[in-house]
C-alpha cells in the first residue's frame, strides 16, 4: 500500500515468557478512521506503544510516515497526537501551562483551535491539573493533542472509565479530525459500540494475533445471517470466542 | 487472613522479601565476625573506634534506615508531597484507623526491639565500651515511630514533611546526647525516651484518622489569596509569552518539576548553621570547620534532590519507567537529558548564590569576618595574592562542580527506570564501600600503608584507562544508535579535553612541586572530570524510553 500512513510487517514482541503480539502484519492508510478492537490484554496497548516508539520491535519492523519512530522520535511524534488511558499529565500543572509548554513541541499549534477547545470542554485554565476529575483530565488530553491538527490521532482506550458526555466529546474529536482532508485516526476500544459508530475499517486483535482486519461494511456485510446484519460485538464473539468486554 | 496485623505482615514480607534476605545475610555477617574473633580467637587488631563502626555500627545503622524506609511507607510515594505517604489503598480495609495505624507501628517497635537486642549479643563489642541494656533499643523505637507519624501525617505545603521530620528526630537525637554528655543513668535515659512511645503512637493514629479523611491542608499563599477572591481571575490574566524552543520548555518543565528543591533545602538549612558563627569567637580552627560544614550542606542535600532528578515526573517513583507523558514528547533522548542537565546547571547556581550570600552575611553579622580577612591577609602575605584568589575560586569551583556532580551522577542508573537495577546498584554500591573500608582497615593494620601509597599511581593509571575504554565504548555505542548527532560527539569530547586540560594547568600552576610529578595531576584532573556516568545517562534514557 502505497499511501500507508502505518506500515507494520511480522511484528513480533514478548513480554518473558508471553507474547504479547506473533507476528503482526498490518497497514493503515491515510485518511480514514481505524478501530483497533479486542478484549483487555490482547496486545491493543503494546500494538500502540510499537507505532509511537515506545516499544522497539523485537522482530519485524514498524514504519510511521515511513520512518522508523525509535530512530526517529522527533519526526514521528511530531506528527502524532495520542491520548491514553492513563492519561499521565503532571499533576502540578496548571491547565495554561500545560497548554503554554504544550505549544512548544508544535509549530503547527493552532491557538484559536485551543481556545476553542477550552471553551468547548469548560475547562478552567487556572484549574490545576490534579484538581481535576478523570473526566476533565482526558478532555484536557485531547485538547493537546488535537490542537496542532496532527496528521494522526492515536487514541488507546481514551474513553474507559469516563461518563457518556466524555465519550461524546472524544467521539466527536473523532469525527472533527476525519472532517480535516488526509487526517487519520487509530481509536483503540474495547467498547464495540462506540467503535462501531466511528469507524471505517476494523482490525480485531487476540493473544497478539491479527483475525480480522477489513472495512466495517465489508466485515458486517459478509457476517450477515439471514438477511440480519450482527452487531460488531456479535462478529467479535464469533470469532474469538468470548466477548470484548469480558477480557 | 485473620486479622489486619496478619495482612500487613504478608504485604511487607511479600513487597521486601529481598530486603528481608539482606537483613538476614547482615546479621549473619556480624555473628560471623564474632564466631571468628571470639570464639576461634582470630588474630583480629579491633581498633575500636574504626573496626566496631565498620563491622557493626554501619551496617546495623543501614539496617534501622531501611527499616524506617519500609515501615513509614517511604518507599512508596513522595516524601515531600502534601498528602500522607500512608497508602490510600489500605483505607478501604474494614479496620479502625486506630487499627491501621497502631499495626505496622507495633511491628516497628518490636522489629526494632529485636534488632537491637540482636546487635547487644552478635556484635562483637571493643572491651573500652560498657554497652547498654535498653536505651539505644527504646531511641531506635522513639525514632522510628516519631518518623512513622510525621510520615504519615498531611501537610499544607509541598516539602513541610521533610523540614517537620529532619527536625524533629535531631531534636530528639540532640536530646538523647545531652543526656549522655550528662553522664546520665540508663534509667533516667528510659524515663526520657519511653513517655515519647505512647505520644508517637497518638500522634500516629491521629495522622492516619486525618489522611483517612482526605484531610489535606493548604497553607500556600497563592491559593488562600485565591480563596479571598484577591487574585487575578483567568479573564484578567496577560497570557504569558511562549517558549523559545521545545528545548526551553523541557527545561522549564524540568526546573518546575526538580529544580527548586535543592536552593529551597538549602535556604532551610544553611541559616541554622550560620548560628554556628557566634561560637567562633578568634579561633581560625573553628571558623575553617564551619565554613567546611556549610560548604559541604549543598552537596550533602544534592544526594538526597537527585533521586528527583534522576525520577520522571512528580507522580513517579524511582522504579517507574518513562511515563508516556514525557516519552511521547517529540524531542529527542539527547534534547530530555540536555534538559535536565540545564536544569540541575541552574539549581546548583541558585543553591550556591544562596549559600555565598548567606555566608557572607553570617560573617558581617557575627563579626566573625574579622578571623577570615586576618587570616587571608596571612596567607596572601606567605603564597601571594595570585594563588590565593586562585585558591579561593578553585576551592569553590570545586564545592559547586562537586554539587552539580552529585545530582547528575546517578541519573544513568535512575533514568533507566527498572527498579531491580536501581535497588541492585544501591545495594552493590553499599557492599562495596564495607569491603573497601574494610579493605583500608586492612591496609592500615598490616602497615601497608607506604606500600598502598607508592601504588597510588599505577591504581589511579588503571583506573583512568577503564574510564577512558568505558568512554569510548560507550561514545561508539551513542554513534551506532544515532543517538546524538556526530558534531554533538565530537564537541562534547572537545570540551570534555579542554575541561581536563584547564584542570591540569591549575593544578601544575598550583602545586608546582617536584614532590608531585605531572602525570599524577593528569590521572586526578582525567578521574574528577565527569564522563562515563553522564554520558551513560543518555543511553539510560533511550533504553527506558524505547523498551
Amino acid at each position: 500500500m502505497s499511501d500507508a500512513i502505518i506500515a507494520v510487517s511480522e511484528l513480533t514482541r514478548r513480554f518473558g515468557t508471553k507474547t504479547a503480539l506473533a507476528s503482526v502484519s498490518v497497514s493503515f492508510a491515510r485518511g480514514a478512521v481505524y478501530g483497533l478492537v479486542g478484549a483487555n490484554g490482547a496486545g491493543k496497548t503494546t500494538f500502540i506503544k510499537h507505532i509511537l516508539g515506545l516499544l522497539r520491535a523485537e522482530s519485524g519492523s514498524v514504519r510511521v510516515f515511513g520512518l522508523d519512530p525509535v530512530a526517529d522520535p522527533v519526526g514521528v511524534l511530531s506528527r502524532i497526537g495520542y491520548l491514553s488511558e492513563e492519561n499521565d499529565l503532571p499533576g502540578w500543572m496548571r491547565v495554561e501551562e500545560l497548554i503554554r509548554y504544550a505549544r512548544a513541541f508544535y509549530p503547527q499549534w493552532d491557538d484559536a483551535y485551543a481556545s476553542e477547545l477550552l471553551r468547548q470542554f469548560e475547562l478552567d485554565a487556572t484549574a490545576t491539573i490534579k484538581t481535576m476529575s478523570k473526566g476533565q483530565r482526558a478532555r484536557l488530553g485531547l485538547l493537546t493533542a488535537l490542537s496542532y491538527r496532527p496528521e494522526l490521532l492515536l487514541l488507546d482506550e481514551p474513553s474507559s472509565g469516563l461518563d457518556p458526555i466524555v465519550r461524546r466529546d472524544i467521539l466527536g474529536a473523532v469525527i472533527r479530525t476525519i472532517a480535516d482532508e488526509g487526517r487519520t485516526v487509530l481509536f483503540s476500544s474495547h467498547l464495540l459500540d462506540e467503535v462501531e459508530q466511528v469507524a471505517d475499517h476494523v482490525t480485531m486483535i487476540d493473544a497478539g494475533r491479527i483475525v480480522l482486519s477489513a472495512p466495517l461494511k465489508d466485515i458486517k456485510d459478509s457476517h450477515r445471517v439471514d438477511g440480519r446484519t450482527p452487531t460488531l460485538d456479535e462478529i467479535f464473539v464469533g470469532r474469538v470466542g468470548r466477548s470484548a468486554l469480558s477480557g | 487472613m485473620s486479622s489486619p496485623g496478619a495482612a500487613l505482615a504478608l504485604s511487607f514480607s511479600l513487597r521486601h522479601r529481598w530486603g528481608l534476605v539482606a537483613i538476614g545475610v547482615t546479621l549473619l555477617a556480624v555473628a560471623a565476625v564474632k564466631v571468628v574473633t571470639v570464639f576461634d580467637r582470630f588474630p583480629l587488631d579491633l581498633d575500636p573506634q574504626v573496626s566496631f563502626a565498620i563491622v557493626c555500627t554501619v551496617p546495623m545503622s543501614l539496617v534501622f534506615f531501611y527499616l524506617v524506609a519500609v515501615l513509614t511507607f517511604g518507599l512508596d510515594g513522595d516524601l515531600a508531597a502534601r498528602q500522607s505517604m500512608y497508602p490510600a489503598r489500605m483505607f478501604s480495609w474494614p479496620v479502625t484507623s486506630t487499627a491501621l495505624a497502631w499495626w505496622p507501628m507495633a511491628f516497628g517497635t518490636v522489629i526494632t526491639g529485636l534488632l537491637w537486642t540482636l546487635t547487644r549479643q552478635l556484635a562483637v563489642w571493643p572491651p573500652s565500651i560498657q554497652v547498654p541494656v535498653v536505651w539505644p533499643g527504646l531511641l531506635a523505637v522513639v525514632l522510628l515511630a516519631w518518623a512513622q507519624a510525621l510520615t504519615w501525617m498531611p501537610y499544607g505545603l509541598r516539602g513541610v514533611r521533610v523540614v517537620i521530620v529532619s527536625l524533629w528526630l535531631v531534636t530528639i537525637d540532640t536530646i538523647v546526647l545531652l543526656a549522655l554528655y550528662l553522664n546520665a543513668s540508663e534509667p533516667v535515659m528510659a524515663a526520657v525516651l519511653v513517655p515519647q512511645i505512647p505520644l508517637a503512637y497518638l500522634a500516629g493514629r491521629y495522622a492516619v484518622t486525618r489522611a483517612r479523611c482526605g484531610d489535606i491542608p493548604d497553607w500556600a499563599l497563592g491559593s488562600r489569596i485565591s480563596a479571598l477572591g484577591l487574585g487575578p481571575s483567568a479573564e484578567s490574566r496577560e497570557p504569558r509569552a511562549g517558549f523559545a524552543s521545545p528545548l526551553s520548555a523541557q527545561t522549564w518543565f524540568e526546573w518546575r518539576r526538580a529544580g527548586r528543591s535543592l536552593p529551597v533545602w538549602v535556604a532551610l538549612v544553611i541559616p541554622f548553621e550560620l548560628l554556628l558563627f557566634w561560637a567562633v569567637g578568634t579561633s581560625t580552627k573553628l571558623l575553617v570547620e564551619f565554613l567546611v560544614i556549610v560548604f559541604a550542606t549543598p552537596i550533602i542535600l544534592a544526594a538526597f534532590t537527585a533521586a528527583t532528578v534522576s525520577t520522571s515526573s512528580l507522580n513517579a517513583t524511582p522504579g517507574d519507567g518513562l511515563p508516556a507523558f514525557l516519552a511521547t514528547r517529540p524531542l529527542t533522548s539527547a534534547d530530555l537529558i540536555a534538559a535536565k542537565l540545564w536544569q540541575t546547571i541552574r539549581s546548583t547556581l541558585l543553591a550556591w548564590l544562596v549559600v555565598i550570600v548567606s555566608v557572607a552575611i553570617g560573617l558581617v553579622w557575627s563579626g566573625a569576618s574579622a578571623v577570615v580577612v586576618e587570616r587571608v591577609g596571612a596567607l596572601a602575605h606567605a603564597i601571594g595574592t595570585p594563588r590565593v584568589v586562585a585558591l579561593a575560586l578553585l576551592v569553590l569551583v570545586g564545592f559547586v562542580a562537586s554539587t552539580w556532580k552529585q545530582q547528575v551522577q546517578s541519573l544513568y542508573i535512575g533514568l533507566t527506570g527498572r527498579e531491580w537495577l536501581i535497588k541492585g546498584s544501591v545495594f552493590v554500591t553499599l557492599t562495596f564501600l564495607l569491603f573497601f573500608a574494610l579493605f583500608i582497615e586492612w591496609i592500615v593494620d598490616t602497615d601497608h600503608v607506604g606500600q598502598a601509597l607508592s601504588a597510588l599511581p599505577r591504581i589511579l593509571a588503571v583506573l583512568a584507562a577503564i574510564k577512558m575504554l568505558a568512554a569510548v565504548w560507550i561514545a561508539l555505542r551513542m554513534y551506532r544508535s544515532r543517538l546524538v548527532r556526530d558534531s554533538t560527539l565530537v564537541i562534547g569530547a572537545a570540551c570534555w579535553c579542554a575541561t581536563v586540560v584547564v584542570l591540569f594547568g591549575v593544578f601544575v600552576w598550583f602545586f608546582s612541586t617536584p614532590m608531585i610529578p605531572h602525570y599524577f595531576l593528569l590521572l586526578i584532573a582525567i578521574l574528577a572530570t565527569p564522563l562515563v556516568r553522564l554520558s551513560a545517562a543518555l543511553m539510560a534514557l533511550a533504553w527506558n524510553r524505547h523498551r
